[in-house]
């Protein structure tokens, strides 16, 4: 793997419990590169979230937040997190017992290389 | 070629998915047309865009796509995205066993590329399980295709074709 966005996939799929990785053309909402666990729907969750960051950075933006760095979602069988990254969004699935702290500090590590 | 009260059965059973798929997306506007340009569908915003001709050139845009397609070995294409200065244009082709259907999305940058694909493929996936849609009005004939969008084009471009 020797490019920056694989390379940025690779720390991210080495949390555990992260089953996919995606940077996203945060325009356009579609995968710029992507590693995903069978069964993962990397398409949608690429689509999706960034099509939440996007209104929720809208809404924080309305309320006097500023501009949304980091999102994360908590569901019943698992967590999504969406973090910016210049004109990328990454976009990660993570199973519900997943380092979530871990990814979280992995996400801004890389967000901060590729910005 | 589909009977008048067979088209009407069409258009009907067309009509749900796709005000489901303008709702789903918020694109500005969307159509299906069969390969031959014929308008089976339309939900959203139309006014300010001539509907008819609309369908007839994504028929045209189909067939030019499937020829580069068959040329390159791509085989089958998938989408055609435009991207205008304000408003994008999706074209994706659905084979649903009987005539291909495309759909044409119009939509600006309330929502975004990766939304209205996404969603443009659980519409192939709505509209492959339509029995009516697997029988007749095949367009498979070559010669017949030529026809109808030689008439489609026709429509378009009056007397200038």
């Amino acid at each position: 793997m020797a490019d920056p966005y694989e390379r940025a996939l690779e720390s991210l799929l080495r949390v555990d419990g992260v089953r996919a990785a995606i940077l996203v053309d945060a325009d356009m909402g579609v995968p710029v590169v992507m590693e995903a666990d069978a069964g993962v729907d990397a398409d949608a969750a690429a689509a999706l979230g960034a099509e939440l960051f996007r209104r929720s950075a809208r809404c924080a933006d309305l309320a006097g937040a500023g501009s949304l760095r980091t999102l994360q979602l908590a569901a019943e069988d698992g967590h999504l997190l969406v973090a910016a990254a210049g004109g990328l969004l990454i976009v990660a699935v993570a199973a519900p017992d997943a380092q979530l702290a871990v990814l979280r500090v992995e996400a801004g590590r890389v967000a901060g290389s590729l910005a | 070629m589909r009977t008048r009260a067979e088209l009407a059965v069409l258009v009907d059973l067309l009509r749900g998915p796709l005000r489901e798929y303008v709702r789903e997306t918020r694109v500005r506007m969307a159509v299906l047309v069969d390969a031959s340009g014929q308008l089976l569908a339309q939900q959203g915003f139309s006014r300010g865009y001539e509907v008819t001709n609309v369908a007839s050139l994504a028929a045209a845009a189909h067939a030019a796509a499937s020829a580069l397609a068959d040329m390159t070995g791509a085989r089958r294409w998938t989408h055609l995205h435009n991207e205008g200065r304000n408003q994008h244009m999706l074209l994706a082709p659905y084979a649903t066993g009987g005539s291909d259907l495309i759909l044409v999305a119009i939509f600006d940058r309330s929502t975004s590329l990766g939304i209205v694909r996404l969603f443009s493929d659980r519409l192939g996936e709505r509209l492959r399980e339509i029995p009516e849609l697997r029988g007749g009005g095949s367009v498979r004939d070559a010669s017949r295709f030529e026809h109808e969008l030689e008439g489609g084009v026709r429509r378009v471009m009056g007397d200038h074709a």
